[in-house]
């Protein structure tokens, strides 16, 4: 019930999937003595559809079948990649900045804003997990905020905070706080009764069980919230970078549309999923470290 | 020795229900001396692990009173062991530090803790896993580990919750052999529950037969088998199978 309200609005993301890859390896049937072989033809078919979409574009381009404006060449795109990560014509970068700064400056908000959120987010869900008054007073409002889409309230962060990175870090805080706290909540719903009766038999307090037994179990609970609030924090700086974006990927996209740039739109699409999809990817990789007993025990 | 005799006077329990309340326990008087290892057997709803969980301390009675040596049972505490149906591994800690929880609980240092867990692991036999995480354990193993656990706490009383139902029948036979080894000369007062008759009187100096709704104790009988001479040719003795068809009957009678 209460994960399950968490889900729908962040579950979107780009990049992020929920099924774990492990149980589909297993279940291909790969032989031990070709443990490689699913792997290898996977990457095998991604590639060949990837090929197939880069064709199928440059075909489209080639064509004319509609105008260069709308849809830009292949090769557009690149030279603008290019240019993004040089000096050409006198000009650094694009906008001014190298690709990479852009880049940078919008990870650095998602860093400040979600690392924040979880500072935040895990000492509150721990707590609406487990004073009862506090939770009945203070979820309606986590849950409100949760539902809010963000942008609905930049303008005020940016009447409070000023235009530049502090309303932003705000904002994505706020995106990213409630779904790491109500996911910590769920964790500690989720802790079988035995394991802390268990803890409390052999010596433990209530300060020895939140360390023995509530943190740990809810690590994977809270690395799925982790995931759920990146994603959709990365969703939200880009939309929120339209204003005083510049430096950042998301600001570099909204200019475009000043100049019909459609190439550099592009770019920063490519630039902006493929972010999504390695920053997830880090938090997998982080999980699977912290977490080795998912799925196992 | 005296220390921790177990008394539970008139001791009835009842559960809020949703529609209507129940009893699982109604008028239980019952005495353990120290050193009694007590096996607790009947239908599933006769409230035996009802009585364990008060023992336990998990469970405050709804009426009468529970002592261990005296004072009454205000909650859980590490002089009474619990083993549990499931193992309740921690899968974030290793094997040794599983077996380590209750000391480093009570302050023990790093070495120290250490030193009591390799000790008790030795003595159920899983020297070699301490570094192992409990998933990576088979089902008998992570049993033993979770009773290596409860007896590096060197608890006065076990209280022990059907801990073999789940194993297959040879680990549980095994797994029996060693806990009487254990048990034996150790001076520790075991309550184990189970659902097998011949479990509970393979392992039993005494057996409690409870009846259902309201759980109640119909049979309390000392077991007239030597402690200290149960093994294979026990189970395979007439005089043995006939005190099991003797406790078995008054179950019979109530499922």
């Amino acid at each position: 019930m209460r994960l399950g309200c968490i889900g729908h609005k962040a579950a979107m993301p780009i990049g992020f999937t929920v099924n774990s890859r492990r149980p589909a390896v297993a279940d291909a049937g790969a032989g031990p003595s070709r443990p490689w072989a699913p792997l290898a033809r996977r990457v095998g078919y991604r590639l060949l559809s990837l090929a197939v979409l880069l064709v199928a574009w440059w075909l489209v381009t080639e064509l004319q079948v509609w105008s260069e404006l709308f849809v830009p060449k292949p090769t557009a795109v690149w030279d603008r990649f290019v240019d993004s990560v040089s000096v050409h014509d006198g000009q650094k970068g694009l906008s001014g900045y190298y690709l990479w700064e852009h880049l940078g400056a919008s990870l650095r908000r998602i860093g400040l804003g979600v690392g924040l959120a979880i500072v935040v987010g895990i000492p509150l869900g721990l707590l609406l997990a487990t004073v009862r008054p506090f939770r009945v007073i203070v979820e309606p409002y986590v849950n409100f905020i949760r539902a809010l889409p963000p942008l609905a309230y930049f303008s005020l962060l940016i009447i409070w905070f000023g235009i530049e990175d502090t309303s932003k870090v705000w904002l994505l805080f706020l995106a990213a706080f409630a779904p790491i706290a109500l996911s910590v909540v769920s964790g500690v719903e989720g802790i079988r009764r035995d394991r802390i009766d268990a803890a409390h038999a052999l010596g433990a307090g209530r300060l020895g069980v939140i360390r023995h037994v509530t943190l740990p179990s809810v690590l994977p609970e809270l690395f799925t919230g982790i995931r759920l609030s990146l994603g959709f924090a990365w969703t939200t700086i880009v939309a929120a970078e339209t204003v005083d974006g510049i430096p950042g990927i998301g600001g570099l996209a909204w200019t475009t549309k000043k100049f019909q740039q459609t190439d550099v739109a592009v770019l920063c699409i490519l630039v902006i999923g493929l972010t999504a999809i390695a920053l997830d990817q880090a938090v997998k990789a982080v999980e699977r470290r912290a977490v080795p007993w998912k799925g196992r025990a | 020795m005296a220390g921790h005799r177990i008394e539970l006077r008139d001791v009835g329990h009842r559960y809020r229900g949703r529609g209507a309340d129940v009893d699982a326990l109604t008028g239980v008087d019952l005495t353990i001396e120290p050193g009694e290892f007590v096996s607790v057997v009947g239908p599933s709803g006769c409230g035996k692990t009802t009585v364990l969980q008060i023992l336990a301390g998990f469970l405050q009675p709804s009426s009468g009173v529970a002592t261990v040596g005296g004072d009454a049972i205000a909650g859980p505490s590490p002089d009474r062991g619990v083993v549990f149906q499931q193992p309740n591994l921690y899968p974030w800690k290793s094997v040794r530090d599983n077996v380590a929880l209750g000391p480093q609980l009570r302050g023990a240092g790093r070495r120290e803790r250490h030193e009591i867990a390799d000790r008790h692991l030795a003595l159920v036999g899983l020297s070699d896993f301490g570094d192992a995480a409990p998933y990576e354990l088979s089902g008998g193993m992570q049993q033993r580990t979770q009773i290596a656990r409860v007896l590096a706490n060197d608890p006065d009383v076990l209280l022990m919750d059907e801990p073999f139902g789940a194993l297959d029948a040879l680990t549980r036979e095994r797994l029996q052999d060693e806990l009487l080894r254990i048990w034996r000369g150790s001076g520790k007062t075991v309550v184990f529950v189970t659902h097998s008759v011949e479990e509970a009187a393979y392992l039993g100096t005494r057996v409690l037969v409870m009846s259902p709704r309201p759980g109640r104790v119909v049979l309390d009988e000392p077991v007239p088998f030597d402690p200290d001479t149960r093994d294979a040719a026990l189970r395979l003795d007439p005089a043995f199978a006939e005190f099991r068809r003797h406790v078995g009957e008054r179950i019979g009678s109530y499922a």
